[in-house]
């Protein structure tokens, strides 16, 4: 059974089309008879372009895999993903690198940086990869706004927990990716670090129209996007706009009572 | 019992981990092993030989040697007359003799005059066939030989050169050249390890070795029943009175033990000792595997702390994983032992040296030693990661645990290390200070081992210097994953540090070498182009010393386009000197006076052109002052086979010289005065000298003459050198192969540390491939790395084997080694064959890390 959510397909900023990433009945499936587990279930999702989307659901709702399936670093069982108008479904591990590198940014709950880099080093990284001269001016204008610029010859270790997730975040802002994905970016922080953090988000998506997924399940968290999906066991069950920490909670709350009595 | 439970499931656990471990203990074991077996084998192989042929007694001419070895200086092996026959068979006890003569001092040839002597170095014998041998060997094909016309051949022999019944033989020895065709071939029924033996009837044996008919070179003796050997022995002894050898068969068989044993035992002690450097480099291994497997493990390890394990037991229970790893890897070890020593008699059968698996040899102690060595070796270098490991807080269970922090060399590393290395670099400056051998040997000893610990400790503080220099070189220009390579390289300067060291080893020995082999080759060069006015050297073409008959020498001299010829002899004497010691045996030169301008010898005192007057010798520098020998004074020498000269001493040549070095001259006409002329010495070598310019017409006549003598070779300056330079070549060759096992462990190393480093950064490389590093960049990041650490193991290893062989040449220039010379076609081979033993090194952690799956490696924590 599938749940047709209604997306409203509003224009982002300077977007090709209004929609950056879009999953068509995507289903994820580990194991296979008696074993089997579905993590996704036929999921429809539209992600709009210029906008902050949260994902949120219970531990194993596949929040987490629909996020790495958006994404490409998970493959799925059916259906199809697209990015922009590209069909990431079914390329090949070099192609799907290359989006990656050239057209995603991602930020992890934790262990975002490498070690042996600096901090300026970490957040260049993908361009480097890919060979490309970062754009200095935009890369000074990340630098200022996420307020790293005395940080830069920073290792990793030399960092707080919180610095560390903005270099993170001045990383994937940095290559101007099409779309970022946050697995959860302030769960390891402290409420004053996370504000920040996701403070730098909401700003680069007002200022910069830049488009965000971000999974969690904190409800301050999902207050500062846009756009709130549920996820409960693979399917999207419900979604909410202009979301507030204490609607959030209510909606989750309501989930839970739901949950226990169904 | 917990703690070994624990060992136990954590060794399983790893088992991959440590299979790198376990090989590199398997192969050390196995060397030694397979060197124990193989040696004992051969051992086993020569007594049985020398049981199987030793009659009960043997009689033999007082001057030959103990082990049958028979060429005296005439070319001709010693005889007996044949009335020895009739007064051994009066003895009492005997129950039958016969008289033998036979030969190693020969060339056998086949109708195309190629020579059919073994390569190995084994000798050629020629013998007579007799009773004796019959009991060894079986005839297989044609009969035994009867005439003049007939010669058999032991079948090894037959079969290598497709020598067939009629085929003609030609047998040459001082006496001349006799041609015989095939009769027979005859099988050994013991080993024969490679001799290549023919058999004559007694008089074409002794008309064809000695020249001479009714002589022999030995009666063999067998006993009556209830007669021991050594009964025998006595009663021929009293019968045919002193001026005889006469040994019984035990005797002549520890004779020929002693013989082979002490060449055996030069190749046991040699083999073992490369297994040794292979153990060394192992440990290296196995500290690192260990290191990081406690690293890995620090958070488990702080639990086991903190829910109340003692140190001790932590400590315990990684010994007891290296415990289990050395026994494992020892048991495998031993095993493979028996496999590489039936793979070395395989190896040896290539070059002619016959080994039958039947004698295989495993003496008890052989697995002992194995085990004991493997597992003492192992456990002692997991003794400091152990303890490490007993040292982690059990704080560090409740730390974040990412990948292990960047460990940083310490000070007192730095002090300890730079210290040691100024040891050894101080030992290694008075080594080539020195003006003793043997004192300077015990500096060299000292500063080449202080300088290797030194550079070991202080390997991890180089490791952050020199990969940044590599680094700027070779890896800047692959961008960010070059850069990332380099980093990774430089995280652990310790693991990089001791991965390197392994490998510095291995190539320091090559490097030492290479340098003073070269060298060897550059200052022998040196020294012909300098000292030698000759043209032409005429030798024996294989190791047995054949001396140049009159015959051959008469070729030389009748060739035409020759200026001079200088006939050149060695025999011994014992020498009288003026402070009433008397020498026996001492070598003394014998050569026509134009030896003076063939060689020119540098003289501290005299002319040396008048040592070669009537009664008149040299003596060198080193000898004159040991014996307070001044111009002028007298010398009795007493020739072997001659009688007693009294000599002048009119020239003292210097002691240095590489040629000829400390040799006495006297003149072939002084020699001839005193010794008769059926027993001078033949010569040694006959020197040529071309007329000036006909040197190219000249070298192809003489070898057009030396044709029909393929026993001997002729060669001029630029073949002389070449040879020179290709018998050091192989020689180092050799002992390349050696210490290609040491450089295999390294490998392993390298192997073990990429694979275990990219184990432990697992997230991190789950990292990069989601925000886009490709496969391809990943694998190439981590061969570079690879190639970083072999490079800079490399270098390392060169430069310290460089200043190592550069000090022994110091050192040797005492004994004429003048001249230093860096093989740098060596040097820089080495240098770029490590770059791409990196990158071997790096395929499969390589090949791993692109397969990793990017989800699960972001999920690791």
């Amino acid at each position: 059974m599938t749940s047709a959510v209604t997306i409203p397909r509003h224009g982002g900023t300077g977007g090709r089309t209004a929609v950056a990433a879009r999953a068509r009945q995507v289903v994820k499936a580990y194991g296979a008879g008696e074993t089997r587990v579905v993590a996704l279930d036929h999921v429809d999702v539209d992600i709009a372009r210029g906008q902050f989307t949260a994902i949120m659901g219970p531990s194993g709702s596949g929040k987490s895999t629909l996020m790495h399936c958006l994404a490409g670093l998970d493959t799925v069982s059916s259906g199809q993903i697209y990015l922009d108008e590209t069909e990431i479904t079914g390329l090949k591990d070099k192609k799907l690198t290359q989006l990656r590198r050239d057209r995603i940014g991602f930020i992890f709950q934790a262990f975002n940086l490498l070690p042996t880099l600096n901090a300026i080093e970490n957040i260049t990284l993908p361009m480097d990869i890919a060979g490309r001269k970062p754009d200095q001016a935009w890369l000074s204008q990340v630098v200022e706004t996420v307020g790293l610029a005395d940080r830069l010859k920073h290792r990793p270790t030399q960092l707080s927990g919180g610095q560390q997730q903005r270099v993170a975040v001045a990383r994937a802002l940095a290559a101007r990716p099409e779309i970022i994905f946050g697995d959860e970016p302030t769960g390891n922080l402290d409420s004053r670090a996370g504000a920040e953090v996701l403070g730098f988000l909401r700003r680069s998506v007002d200022d910069l129209g830049q488009t965000i997924v971000m999974v969690t399940h904190d409800p301050v968290a999902a207050a500062y996007a846009d756009r709130v999906l549920y996820l409960a066991d693979g399917r999207i069950v419900d979604e909410m706009f202009k979301p507030t920490a204490e609607t959030v909670l209510d909606r989750m709350k309501d989930f839970d009572a739901r949950g226990r009595t169904s | 019992m917990t703690v070994l439970r624990t060992s136990m499931r954590n060794f399983f656990a790893h088992k991959g981990r440590m299979a790198l471990s376990a090989v590199a203990v398997l192969l050390s074991v196995a060397f030694v092993c397979g060197t124990l077996v193989f040696t004992d084998t051969m051992n086993t192989t020569f007594d049985k030989l020398f049981a199987a042929t030793a009659s009960d007694v043997t009689v033999s001419a007082k001057s030959a040697s103990d082990t049958g070895a028979t060429t005296a200086d005439n070319g001709k092996p010693p005889v007996m007359p044949a009335s020895v026959l009739d007064r051994v068979r009066k003895a009492r006890g005997v129950k039958s003799a016969e008289g033998s003569v036979f030969s190693s001092a020969v060339t056998v040839v086949d109708a195309d005059k190629d020579s059919l002597s073994p390569s190995s170095g084994a000798p050629t014998i020629v013998g007579s066939w007799n009773a004796n041998d019959a009991r060894t060997m079986k005839i297989t094909e044609g009969a035994a030989p009867k005439g003049s016309d007939q010669v058999m051949v032991d079948e090894d022999t037959a079969d290598k050169h497709h020598l067939r019944l009629g085929d003609e033989v030609g047998v040459i020895t001082a006496v001349g050249t006799h041609t015989a065709k095939v009769s027979g071939v005859a099988a050994f029924q013991v080993t024969n390890p490679g001799a290549a033996i023919f058999y004559l009837d007694t008089a074409t044996a002794q008309k064809t070795l000695v020249g001479e008919p009714d002589v022999y070179t030995n009666v063999n003796v067998t006993a009556a029943s209830g007669v021991s050997d050594a009964q025998l022995k006595k009663s021929v002894a009293a019968e045919i009175g002193a001026g005889f050898k006469v040994q019984t068969a035990e005797e002549a068989a520890d004779a020929n033990r002693e013989d082979v044993g002490s060449f055996l035992d030069v190749m046991k002690y040699a083999m073992l000792g490369f297994a040794g450097v292979a153990f060394l480099v192992g440990i290296f291994l196995i500290i690192n595997t260990f290191s990081m497997l406690v690293a890995q493990r620090t958070r488990e390890i702080g639990l086991m702390r903190a829910i109340g394990s003692s140190r001790k037991q932590v400590n315990r229970s990684v010994l007891a994983e290296a415990l289990l790893l050395g026994v494992v890897g020892s048991v495998l070890g031993v095993g493979a032992g028996v496999g590489v020593a039936v793979g070395l008699m395989k190896l040896m059968s290539l070059t002619g040296m016959n080994l039958s698996t039947d004698d295989l040899t495993v003496a008890w102690t052989t697995p002992v030693v194995g085990m004991v060595l493997g597992v003492v070796v192992t456990v002692l270098a997991a003794y400091l990661p152990a303890r490490r490991a007993g040292k982690v807080s059990p704080m560090a269970a409740l730390r974040d645990a990412g990948a292990p922090a960047d460990a940083k060399a310490g000070a007192v590393r730095a002090v300890v290390g730079l210290l040691l290395t100024g040891a050894g670099g101080a030992g290694l400056y008075l080594a080539s200070a020195a003006d003793k051998a043997a004192e300077g040997s015990l500096w060299l000893g000292l500063g080449v081992v202080l300088s290797l610990i030194g550079f070991v400790v202080i390997g991890p503080l180089l490791a952050g210097f020199v990969v940044r220099v590599l680094g700027a070189i070779v890896l800047r220009a692959f961008g960010p994953v070059g850069r990332m390579a380099e980093r990774n390289a430089l995280r652990n300067p310790r693991r990089t540090g001791a991965t390197g060291a392994a490998l510095m080893i291995g190539l320091a020995l090559v490097a030492c070498l290479s340098v003073v082999g070269s060298s060897m080759v550059a200052s022998a060069t040196e020294e012909l182009d300098k000292s030698v006015g000759t043209d032409f050297i005429i030798q024996s073409n294989n190791g047995n010393g054949q001396r140049v008959t009159p015959q051959a020498v008469q070729a030389v001299k009748s060739t035409p386009g020759l200026a001079r010829v200088t006939e050149y002899k060695v025999t011994e004497a014992d020498f009288t000197t003026p402070d009433g010691k008397t020498l026996d045996g001492t070598a003394i030169t014998a050569a026509d006076p134009t030896y003076a301008s063939d060689l020119r010898v540098e003289t501290v005192a005299g002319n040396l052109a008048d040592a070669y007057r009537p009664d008149s010798m040299s003596v060198h520098e080193k000898f004159a002052k040991d014996h307070k020998v001044e111009l002028g004074s007298r010398i009795a020498v007493a020739f072997r086979d001659g009688s007693t000269a009294r000599l002048t001493v009119r020239a003292i040549t210097s002691s240095d010289g590489v040629i000829d070095q400390g040799a006495m001259y006297t003149s072939v006409a002084t020699l001839k005065k005193y010794v008769p002329a059926d027993k001078l010495p033949l010569d040694a070598l006959v020197f040529a000298t071309a007329k000036d310019g006909q040197q190219d017409s000249a070298y192809t006549a003489l070898k057009a003459a030396l044709h029909d003598y393929p026993q001997y070779v002729v060669r001029d300056q630029t073949d002389y050198k070449q040879e020179l330079k290709d018998q050091i070549g192989q020689l180092l060759n050799l002992i390349y192969g050696l210490l290609a096992l040491a450089i295999i462990v390294a490998v392993l190393g390298v192997v073990n540390t990429l694979a275990l480093s990219v184990v432990e950064r697992t997230r991190e490389i789950g990292l990069m491939r989601a925000i886009g590093l490709s496969r391809r960049q990943l694998r190439r990041m981590i061969r570079m790395e690879s190639v970083v650490i072999a490079l800079f193991g490399a270098l390392l290893g060169l430069g310290l084997g460089m200043g190592w062989g550069a000090t022994a040449q110091r050192l040797l220039a005492l004994q004429g080694l003048d001249v230093l010379e860096i093989p740098w076609p060596t040097i820089i081979g080495v240098f770029v064959g490590s770059a791409f033993v990196g990158l071997f090194a790096a395929l499969v952690p390589a090949f791993r890390a692109g397969r990793m799956n990017v989800l699960n490696a972001i999920a690791t924590e």
